[in-house]
């Protein structure tokens, strides 16, 4: 199925929204994948991402508060969606089957 | 100093650009916000980059595509749509027919007038344009210096062609042509061709006049050879093969052979002739001195140069051509010939030499304007028809809107309405243009187009124009439709823009301005040409027939035996006759100094009879006289224009001088008062009169009893008959032979007249779309004006007021342009009327009254409604 399946860039995304829960957008996600993955990111792909996971249904998103420090502008706050946990559930699963397949040194 | 701790403008610009308008501000917030981390975090420097580094990895498709329309939008063309625009469009027209019946007509009307005009400019610029090779072809002219003047001739010398041909390499080929009227017999059938023309055997190689039958190279080399179009072939020769056949030729006749038949020349050629006879014929047979001839003029001489020469050039080398060949002649006939090319293209419309035909620049740019005229005023009735029908519109375009109709949409459904309204006049307009060019072509005098059959790429461009003219006239009338508010007018508070208003009446006057110039042009075009036919000629023209009647003792024989007709008052012989061509004789007479004065003089030979027959005033000395027998050698009359060039201040003192002329020496004998020998366009020339000899003089002129002229005429042609059973009776009738001088100005009046009253006609439809759409608006007021009591004729009156005050205004501007530009015209004739105020008052009434006759169809009629009718709905 084509269209369930996850770049690993867009996994990240997704669990990046997942853990900040409710107070997702671009620039917090950014930050958050910046401190958990320890490397710099751009938020042009950031951004892409979190489009493409709203086009396969991954994600929702709606207009939210703005603040004084974003000159006013709003924030688009996106959640992860039933589809979206069963999609990380799906990936989780699959992992851990894989990860108890390999066989354990003697 | 310190940076402001900003993101670089630039790039937040760059931002902007870019990016949908729906995603900006999230995307600038997101940026806005990770900048003022980074910058307590990295450091202002780092901070910048990175937001220069996002900005730039934002540029990705999704950021830059358009938000998604909730509702989409509908292709812009839909079959159903325009389905529905033409359906609308069709009932619209069937709905108003008197509205759509004046729409389609005036435009129609102007179309075929365009198309008529448009066809008829084609015809003279493209003259001669059918030869291939026509940039390089030139004619070889002559001007000709005496001392007293120069002329200038289409014709040279006879000896010139030969020695071009040798003397420079830059001639291909050569060819004289020269149109004569021969006599041309084949057994019973015998006809004048007036027609028939001397050409050279280099014709066809010159011109692209195609060979059907025959050998081009060949056809005309040898003397008393004959080339037919396929027209003269079928005359003399029906389906038979002519080539091989013999006709008598000339008088006395005899038998040439024809050796080919040819393609008719286009309507639009200079060479254009029935019979084409070998030059050599009259240059190796006739008379075989003339090819050394520097003196004699005869024959329009073409010349085809080399690809690549440079005729002006060429032209340099020409004085020192003609001084070597001519120059001792020169010298002793004290005149000096110079030549020069003509390019064969402009030799219609742009030489001032003498033609047989020739084209009109100016004509071309009157008809040109006027055909633009027309059309502008057809296109103004249409937007002034189209926009005053808005009212009724108006609830349409309402309820399109209120359903969701954009203007857009709206626009393009009234374009498409006025496009389908230029395509049905389209159509109709060739109907009849197909059905007017047989008449058209009668007008014009030439064979403009054999037929809309033969004119498809200018059915074509038709096509292209009426589409144009659609649209762009549908413009206007779509914009303001399209632009009426729903609520407004869906309310019923609906009145027009005086703007709206303002505009039609505007263009209402233009309209009327324009046909008031036509009409006042055509006025003055008509009393001008009524002038000259009315003018003091001079001479008497009156019953007067001419006859061709030979020369010699033949002729002096046939004018003794009609003498004693019962209806014959007298006859006189003459070689020219007024109104027909004269030839120029190098003429020497003494001057008020005594001196020999050279020049060209025009020529009348004429018998004993001439002058008092034409009731000339012999002003000082006396007439030719048979009992001088002195006269018939040695004597010349002149006209009072020739003493006045000799210097003599009056005629009296000329009388008794020496000439020489033609072989003719002696004294002066009398002098005639100034008579008109050619039309009144021209001044009237120095003219001498001298005794025929015994070879010219074929024009018998008979003075007949105004009783029975039939009778008479046929009495003259049994006797003809009688006496040269083998020759055609040929004559005319003076009156008629003089006024077909002014052919061209009537044909020029005829189609002014036309289409002045095209221009009127159109002006008058669309001021009666205006006048009823007016009466429609004011019906409420009429009503209440009837009810309290205002007669039908205030209410006419009232109705009336507005479109004559725009007729009144459309005079003012059209008097003083008409004046000018016809005392401009008035300006080509020596002698011309006035143009009197009575024109002007006649052009000012005609079109008040025309306009008056307009707007009575609809203001009556709403005067005399019943103020019950429309003061009842509301």
């Amino acid at each position: 199925m084509k269209g369930t399946y996850l770049g690993e860039f867009e996994e990240v995304v997704l669990l990046a929204v997942a853990i900040l829960a409710g107070d997702a957008y671009g620039a917090s996600i950014t930050n958050e994948i910046e401190q958990q993955m320890g490397r710099s990111v751009n938020l042009g792909a950031v951004h892409a991402a979190l489009h493409r996971l709203e086009e396969k249904g991954l994600l929702s998103s709606r207009l939210g508060g703005a603040t004084a420090e974003r000159g006013g502008r709003s924030k688009r706050f996106f959640t992860v969606t039933m589809a979206g946990t069963k999609a990380l559930d799906n990936i989780r699963e699959i992992r851990n089957r894989m990860w108890n397949a390999i066989p354990k040194p003697a | 100093m310190k940076a402001p701790i900003q993101p670089p403008k630039w790039a937040a610009r760059l931002l902007h650009w870019f990016c949908a308008p729906h995603l900006v501000n999230e995307l600038e917030g997101d940026l806005l916000e990770l900048f003022a981390q980074r910058v307590r975090a990295y450091g202002i420097r780092e901070a910048r980059r990175r937001y220069v580094r996002d900005v730039v990895s934002l540029m990705q498709p999704f950021a830059m595509k358009e938000k998604r329309e909730k509702y989409p939008q509908p292709a812009l063309i839909q079959p159903a749509m325009i389905r529905n625009h033409f359906k609308i469009a069709f009932r619209n027209l069937a709905k108003h027919k008197m509205f759509s019946i004046i729409n389609v007509l005036g435009l129609s009307a102007g179309m075929t007038a365009c198309f008529l005009i448009a066809l008829y400019v084609h015809f003279e610029l493209t003259y001669d344009t059918f030869n291939q090779k026509a940039d390089r072809i030139y004619r070889v002219a002559a001007d000709i210096k005496t001392s007293s003047e120069t002329l200038r001739y289409a014709i040279s010398p006879w000896a010139m062609a030969s020695n071009m041909q040798n003397d420079f390499p830059e001639v291909e080929a050569f060819v004289r042509v020269q149109k004569e009227e021969t006599l041309i017999r084949k057994g019973d059938l015998k006809f004048i061709e007036e027609n028939t023309v001397l050409a050279d055997s280099t014709l066809f190689r010159v011109f692209d006049l195609k060979l059907l039958k025959g050998n081009p190279k060949t056809a005309l080399v040898a003397p008393l050879s004959l080339v037919l179009t396929e027209t003269a072939a079928r005359k003399y020769f029906a389906d038979a093969d002519p080539v091989g056949q013999t006709l008598m030729l000339g008088d006395p006749s005899e038998p040439a052979q024809v050796t080919g038949v040819m393609q008719d020349p286009p309507a639009n050629s200079q060479i254009k002739g029935d019979i084409f006879v070998s030059m050599s014929t009259y240059t190796a047979h006739q008379d075989k001195n003339i090819e050394r001839e520097w003196g004699s003029f005869g024959a329009i001489a073409y010349v085809l140069l080399k690809p690549g020469t440079v005729a002006t050039a060429m032209e340099r080398k020409f004085p020192a051509f003609v001084q070597n060949h001519a120059g001792k002649m020169m010298a002793e006939q004290q005149m000096q010939i110079s030549l020069s090319l003509e390019p064969l293209r402009d030799i219609y419309l742009h030489s001032t030499r003498p033609a047989d035909e020739s084209g009109n620049v100016d004509n071309l740019y009157i008809f040109s304007a006027v055909a633009f005229f027309i059309m502008v005023i057809a296109c103004i009735n249409f937007v002034n028809l189209t926009t005053a029908r808005s009212v009724e519109r108006a609830r349409e375009v309402g309820m399109r809107k209120a359903v969701g109709a954009p203007k857009s949409a709206l626009a393009r459904q009234f374009i498409t309405e006025s496009a389908l309204m230029c395509m049905i006049a389209f159509v109709l307009s060739m109907a009849i243009a197909a059905a007017l060019l047989p008449f058209f072509n009668a007008l014009a005098g030439k064979q403009v187009s054999k037929g809309i059959i033969h004119e498809l790429p200018f059915v074509a461009m038709g096509l292209v124009i009426a589409a144009l003219v659609g649209t762009t006239a549908g413009i206007y009338p779509a914009f303001v439709l399209s632009s009426f508010e729903p609520v407004k007018v869906l309310k019923g508070r609906f009145t027009t823009s005086i703007k709206g208003v303002m505009l039609r009446k505007g263009l209402v006057t233009v309209q009327f301005a324009i046909s008031i110039v036509m009409i006042i042009a055509t006025i003055v075009v008509y009393t001008q040409l009524d002038f000259m036919r009315s003018h003091e000629l001079g001479f008497t023209k009156d019953q007067m027939l001419v006859v061709q009647a030979g020369t010699g003792r033949d002729r002096d024989a046939f004018k003794a035996s009609i003498l004693n007709f019962a209806g014959v008052r007298s006859a006189a012989a003459s070689a020219a006759v007024p109104g027909s061509w004269t030839p120029q004789a190098y003429s020497k007479v003494e001057n008020i100094s005594g001196e020999m004065q050279a020049g060209n003089l025009d020529v009348y030979r004429v018998d004993f009879d001439f002058i008092r027959q034409y009731g000339l005033k012999v002003v000082a000395g006396r007439a030719f006289s048979k009992a001088y027998s002195t006269d018939s050698t040695q004597s010349l009359m002149i006209n009072e224009a020739t003493a006045k060039v000799l210097g003599y201040r009056s005629a009296g003192e000329a009388v008794g001088k020496k000439f020489e002329q033609w072989g003719r020496k002696g004294v002066i004998i009398g002098v005639v008062g100034d008579f008109h020998f050619k039309s009144l366009q021209e001044n009237i020339k120095p003219l001498t009169f001298r005794i025929t000899d015994f070879w010219n003089g074929n024009l018998l002129s008979v003075k007949i009893d105004g009783g029975d002229v039939k009778q008479t005429v046929s009495a003259i042609e049994n006797q003809w008959k009688q006496a040269n059973p083998d020759k055609p009776f040929i004559y005319y009738f003076l009156d008629e032979f003089y006024d077909r001088q002014y052919r061209a100005d009537e044909r020029f009046e005829a189609l002014f007249l036309n289409f002045a009253a095209l221009a009127i006609f159109i002006s008058c439809l669309g001021l009666l779309g205006l006048a009823s759409y007016s009466t429609i608006q004011r019906t409420k007021e009429i009503g209440v004006r009837k009810v309290m009591g205002a007669s039908a004729a205030s209410i006419v009156g009232l109705l009336s007021k507005d479109f004559l005050q725009l007729v009144g205004i459309a005079f003012v501007i059209a008097a003083p342009l008409s004046w000018f530009a016809m005392h401009r015209w008035l300006e080509g004739f020596a002698y011309k009327t006035d143009i009197r105020a009575w024109i002007f008052v006649a052009a000012g009434l005609l079109s008040t009254f025309v306009a008056l006759a307009t707007i009575s169809f609809q203001s009556i009629r709403a005067a005399l409604m019943n103020p019950v009718k429309s003061l009842r709905s509301e």
